[in-house]
Formats: structure tokens, C-alpha cells, sequence
């Protein structure tokens, strides 16, 4: 085409591609001037911004209670916002010594391990049912699983609790009362059960991804259908299998409600790691500083567990990213 | 080293019936080919012989003995995917040795069998590579070591080259065939693409619709096709089919006639035929002398050429009229090929004559062949 005759959209763009013309504008007005003609500079700050918002809303109460931790005993009322009143890190000792506090952080920890164990492995045969198998009534199963989910925990409370209070006498043998009160069973069996669905869900979306045609293989070579899902299927779905266990041992492990309720709250009797953060509050004095100690050291298991589970589920994320 | 036999084998999805009674004898060591377009239901023949799918009636026996309900673990098989399906967290030598080891074989024997198996499959040196780092050909190997490195009593293979490029798909086709000289084990062997049945096979199994069409030797199912569709399915390119009807001294249609004694062949007049012609047993009138049983001549147009190096392609309208349909197969336009030194253009009329004893007559209302040629 000739330069001499341009259809006015051209012209009007080669203008605007021209220098803005001087203009009187505040600070504000000139950066939205900018990042109107320049849209990265708008992500790149939204970006930062919203970093920033979240890291401080998620990363300020573990400082703050790190502060009141270290705040010594006397002073626990002049804890600055960003300070302590003080500095006693005799706290993170005492909590193991005026109470055995290790004990009720292994009975959490040993709770929690059960429950994910027990979770992800019928998870992941309802998952392979659900993923992978075609069957009649397959939806409305699915959606009575789906359906547990939707009644509040408390609503399971009292008719567990009068079953856990149950002298149950084919249980002698195992349990010395014959009743599930006071026992690691009273708080994993409905806390499994009342989590299952959402590691079932988990579960079936990443089973159902993985082609037949290695089920088949995994078959033909030697493997039951079980077999085939516990050395094909779950190890290919390791991401999904790792998210699915994480949340659940996150949930078991910080649970507040059966936790609280199923045992009569002493360590020998499997009482849970927040029984002990609250038995730091005696009749007469509240020791917030022994709490914000015990509540920091509780994390730490989880903490851990998701820093080496989530090298895991990047792992399996980039393992099949990468084709040929 | 054990024959398979499916009886009565029907398999249906709900409504769908994707194999239908089907009565086969595959003999011990054999080569045999399933073939048929997709949808056809060879993959769900294979199926059932592996134990992936359970017929909905019939019985498969693998060495003379019932395997019907067994599952695939138990029947003595292996089988190569045509997604190849390596398990991509193992390494090769994981891949192959998997078998072995849910088997619990002796470690020392298992380094054996895997090395042994590599090597049959040229895959030495390879055994610490993960499936992703391998290209199409070499994965397609491990799939085969895998197979073979239990000396499995049946092979199968469900198109393990469709998904290989097309000169690395030529060069396995011959190290199947000498694989199976080597491990004289019973191979079936599913595929849609003609060419694979036609070279490797011992007998090809041709399947349409659940049914079996036929089950010969490859050169049979081409010089003698049973019926319409494995003749015009066997063969590249293919057979061409002219539709007309029997006469009391012969075969009549709208573009081409052929005398010859209806009684000869059981053919009451008036009943509908086809007659079909392979592109090559049609000659230009000067070559006459190359046909066993010359026909007389017809006239035809040359309307398209495709010269493909060995041989000229060239498709021909029987009369000056005829439309051209796109795929140049339609009524009146005939397909044939000429040997690639002819001096032809497209627009030029020529003569030609049908090698007679070449020609094949099926009945059009139940497609089954009557004769495949036609004497006077």
C-alpha cells in the first residue's frame, strides 16, 4: 500500500505510538498514565502488593506469638505489637516440664499418622472405583459420599459419644475398659470417616487421569486389580496422593472439637496435642506465655511434613511434564 | 507355545455388540493377524484372550485349557499396548523385569531372562534410562523385551506400531517377523492397517462388525476374498467394484459387460452382481499378451495420473460422460496400473482388456463371492 493515503485507524494509531504530550499531573494520575501504555508495571505491583498483603496476614500472629512466648511471665501485659516485654526463652523448656507436653504432641502425632494412613488407603479404593470403574448407581453413591460431608461434625457428637461410652465386650480383649472412650480410636475413627470424602474426591480425579492401557499392562504382567493400583496407579498419581494426605493429617492433627471431647483430657489417655496447649490454664492464672510456647513447638510436625511432601508433589508435578 | 480357541465368543456393551459369536482356532505358533477398520471389534477380541474384558458369552481356551474367568495375570500372555504403556516411574530395567519380579523369581535369574530379553530386542546398555528420556522406537522395544522376557505361551500385540514413524513402523514389521522365527511362540496380532496383516501374518483374520469376514492365509484373502468387504478391504489401492446384473450370456452393467455361461456358476439371470477387478489384472489393449484370459477391449478416458515411481496409477472413465466423483471410484471410472515406463497423459483415449481369469463375481445382496474368474 502507497504511504500516502492511510486509512484513518493506521493514522491513529501511528499517533498514539508518539510521545504523550506534557501534561499537569499528581503522583497518582502519572503512574496510571504509565501503567496504562505499560500493563506489566500493573500486574508486577499488583503482584508484590498482594504478596506482600498475604504473607503479612499469614506470617504477623506466628511472630506475635513468638513475642508473647518470649515475653517472661511478670510482663505478659506490656507485650509490644511488634516486641517482647521482656526476653525468656526458658518458656519452649518449661512446657515440657510442667507438663508433659511431648506426650500429648505424640498422641496427635501418632492420631493424625493413623487416620492419613487409613484415609488414603480407602480413599484410594473408593477412588479407583470412582475414577475408573463404570457402574450403575455409580453417581448416586457418589453423591451419598459427597453428602456425609455436608452435616456438621457436631451433629455426629452425641450419638458417638454414647457408642464410645459403650462397654462393648467384644472389645475386652483389645481395650481394657471394653469402650472406645479415653482410646486413639474415639477421635481417628470419626475423623477419618468425616474427612474421607473430600481425599475420596482428591483421589478419583487423579486415578481416573491415568491411562487404561498401564492398568491393563500392570495386569497382564502379573498384577491384580489391587495390585495394579497400589504399584501403577498410586505411585503415578503421588502429587494427588500427597495433597490428599497432607490436608488430612493437617485437619486430624489440629482438630479441635472430637479431640477435645473424646478424651477426659489427660495425657496417659491419648488426650491430644491442643488438650495440652489449654492445660497451660490453671484456676487462677492464665500462662499465655507457656501456651504461645506450646502452641509454636505444636506446628513444627506440620510444618516439616508439608516442607517434604510438597518437594514431593512438585516432583511429581514436573516428572510428566517434560515429553521427550 | 499353546493354541488359543474362542467359542461362541459374543461380547456386548449394553446394547452395542462389539464381537458376535465368534468361532476361532489360532494353532500353536502361529501368526495371526486381526485386521478390520476401527470399531470393527478386534481389539475386543484381544481382549477377551487376555482377560481384559470377559466375554458376555462363549469361552476362550489358551492350550486346551478354559481360561474363560481367569483373570489375564493367571492365563499365561503378555501383551504389547498400542500406547506402548511403559510404566514411566521405572526404569527399563524395572519395566522388563516387573513381571519377573511380582513372580518372585531368584535375582540372579531375573539379571539373566533381562539381559537376555534386551538383547534379543537390541536395548543393551539402556537399563538404567527412564521411559521418558527413550524415543518411539526404543520404548516400543522395552515394550517387547517386557513382553517377551517371560516367555509367555501366547503373544499378543495390539497395534504396537501405530504410533511409530512410518520408516521405523517397515523396520520393526521384519524384526517382528524374525522375532517370531526366533521364539516360535504363538503371536496374534491386532491392526487396521492392511499392510501389516498382508506381510507378517501366517493367516489374517479379517473382521467387520463384530463378525469374522474371513480367515486365511494373507494371498488368499487377496486372490480369493470370501465376499465384498474383505475384498475391497485387502488390497492398496483398492479393488474396484462394478455393479450390474446377470444376463442369460453374461454380466451387464451400465459401462462394461463380460459374456460368459451364467450356468457355469450357479448365476440364475437377473440376479445383482459385482464384479471386481484388481487395479493390476487390467491391461492397455498393445499388452494383451500379458493377460492369462484376455477379455475383450473397452474404451476408456484417462482422467488422472499418479505416477508413484514403480507403477502409474491411472484413474479411467469408461465413457466420456461419466462425472468424476471425488475419491475417483464412483460408477464408471475404473482404477488401474500400468507399468511406470507407459507413455500416457491424462485426456488420452485408450483401449484396455481385463485378465479374465483374474475377475471376481460377488452376489450384491449378501456380498459373498461366486466366482474368482470367469471362463467362457
Amino acid at each position: 500500500m502507497s504511504g500516502e493515503e492511510q486509512h484513518p485507524d493506521l493514522e491513529a494509531q501511528e499517533r498514539a505510538g508518539q510521545e504523550e504530550p506534557e501534561l499537569d499531573r499528581g503522583i497518582v494520575e502519572a503512574w496510571a498514565a504509565r501503567a496504562i501504555s505499560n500493563p506489566d508495571r500493573a500486574y508486577k505491583a499488583t503482584f508484590y502488593l498482594a504478596t506482600f498483603f498475604f504473607l503479612v496476614t499469614t506470617l504477623f500472629p506466628f511472630y506475635w506469638l513468638l513475642m508473647v512466648a518470649l515475653t517472661p511471665r511478670g510482663n505478659l501485659s506490656d507485650v509490644g505489637v511488634l516486641t517482647p516485654a521482656g526476653f525468656n526463652p526458658g518458656a519452649f523448656v518449661e512446657i515440657f516440664t510442667r507438663l508433659p507436653f511431648h506426650r500429648y504432641m505424640f498422641n496427635s502425632f501418632l492420631i493424625a499418622t493413623v487416620a492419613t494412613v487409613l484415609v488414603l488407603f480407602v480413599a484410594s479404593l473408593a477412588g479407583y472405583v470412582f475414577g475408573r470403574l463404570r457402574f450403575r448407581g455409580r453417581n448416586a453413591l457418589l453423591l451419598s459420599v459427597l453428602v456425609t460431608s455436608f452435616f456438621p461434625p457436631a451433629a455426629f457428637f452425641i450419638p458417638l459419644n454414647r457408642l464410645f461410652n459403650t462397654n462393648i465386650d467384644a472389645l475386652r480383649p483389645i481395650l481394657s475398659a471394653g469402650s472406645l472412650y479415653n482410646t486413639p480410636y474415639a477421635i481417628f475413627i470419626p475423623l477419618s470417616a468425616l474427612y474421607l470424602p473430600l481425599s475420596i474426591f482428591i483421589l478419583m480425579t487423579f486415578y481416573s487421569q491415568i491411562p487404561d492401557g498401564l492398568e491393563d499392562a500392570a495386569r497382564v504382567e502379573g498384577t491384580t486389580r489391587l495390585g495394579a493400583l497400589f504399584r501403577v496407579i498410586v505411585p503415578l498419581s503421588a502429587p494427588g496422593v500427597a495433597t490428599a494426605g497432607v490436608l488430612t493429617f493437617i485437619t486430624v492433627y489440629n482438630e479441635y472439637f472430637f479431640s477435645s471431647l473424646m478424651t477426659d483430657g489427660r495425657p496417659q489417655n491419648w488426650a491430644p496435642m491442643l488438650e495440652g496447649v489449654l492445660r497451660f490454664q490453671g484456676e487462677f492464672e492464665v500462662l499465655f506465655n507457656l501456651m504461645a510456647a506450646a502452641s509454636i513447638v505444636a506446628v513444627l510436625p506440620v510444618a516439616i511434613l508439608v516442607i517434604v511432601a510438597q518437594e514431593k508433589i512438585v516432583s511429581g508435578l514436573t516428572a510428566g511434564a517434560v515429553k521427550e | 507355545m499353546a493354541s488359543v480357541t474362542l467359542e461362541n465368543v459374543t461380547k456386548r456393551y449394553g446394547e452395542e455388540v462389539a464381537v458376535d459369536n465368534m468361532n476361532l482356532e489360532i494353532e500353536d505358533g502361529e501368526f495371526v493377524t486381526f485386521v478390520g477398520p476401527s470399531g470393527c471389534g478386534k481389539s475386543t477380541s484381544m481382549e477377551t484372550i487376555a482377560g481384559l474384558t470377559i466375554p458376555t458369552e462363549g469361552s476362550v481356551y489358551i492350550g486346551g485349557e478354559e481360561v474363560t474367568n481367569l483373570p489375564p495375570k493367571d492365563r499365561g500372555i503378555s501383551m504389547v499396548f498400542q500406547n506402548i504403556a511403559l510404566f514411566p516411574h521405572m526404569d527399563v530395567y524395572d519395566n522388563i523385569s516387573f513381571g519377573l519380579r511380582l513372580r518372585k523369581y531368584d535375582q540372579e535369574e531375573i539379571d539373566e531372562r533381562v539381559q537376555k530379553a534386551a538383547d534379543v530386542v537390541q536395548l543393551g546398555g539402556m537399563m538404567d534410562r527412564m521411559p521418558e528420556e527413550m524415543s518411539g522406537g526404543q520404548r516400543q522395544r522395552v515394550a517387547i523385551a517386557r513382553a517377551i522376557v517371560r516367555e509367555p505361551e501366547v503373544f499378543l500385540m495390539d497395534e504396537p506400531l501405530a504410533n511409530l514413524d512410518a520408516e521405523l513402523r517397515v523396520h520393526m514389521r521384519t524384526q517382528l517377523q524374525r522375532l517370531h522365527r526366533e521364539l516360535d511362540t504363538t503371536i496374534v496380532y491386532v491392526t487396521h492397517d492392511q499392510a501389516q496383516a498382508m506381510t507378517m501374518s501366517d493367516r489374517i483374520v479379517v473382521v467387520n462388525d463384530g463378525h469374522l469376514m474371513q480367515v486365511d492365509p494373507p494371498l488368499t484373502c487377496y486372490n480369493e476374498p470370501d465376499n465384498l468387504f474383505v475384498a475391497g478391504f485387502i488390497g492398496s489401492p483398492a479393488m474396484n467394484f462394478v455393479e450390474g446384473q446377470a444376463t442369460e450370456d453374461g454380466f451387464t452393467s451400465t459401462y462394461m459387460d463380460t459374456p460368459f455361461d451364467p450356468t457355469n456358476y450357479g448365476i440364475e439371470p437377473g440376479q445383482n452382481l459385482t464384479m471386481g477387478i484388481r487395479p493390476e489384472d487390467v491391461y492397455l489393449e498393445r499388452d494383451t499378451h500379458l493377460a492369462e484370459e484376455p477379455s475383450r477391449t473397452y474404451e476408456a478416458v484417462v482422467d488422472v495420473l499418479e505416477p508413484m515411481g514403480d507403477e502409474i496409477f491411472a484413474y479411467l472413465l469408461l465413457d466420456e460422460d461419466v462425472e468424476a466423483s471425488a475419491e475417483g471410484r464412483g460408477e464408471g471410472q475404473l482404477l488401474i496400473s500400468l507399468d511406470p515406463d507407459t507413455v500416457i497423459a491424462p485426456g488420452d483415449d485408450i483401449e484396455i482388456v481385463i485378465d479374465r481369469s483374474d475377475v471376481h463375481l460377488f452376489d450384491t445382496d449378501t456380498g459373498q463371492a461366486i466366482t474368482h474368474d470367469i471362463l467362457e
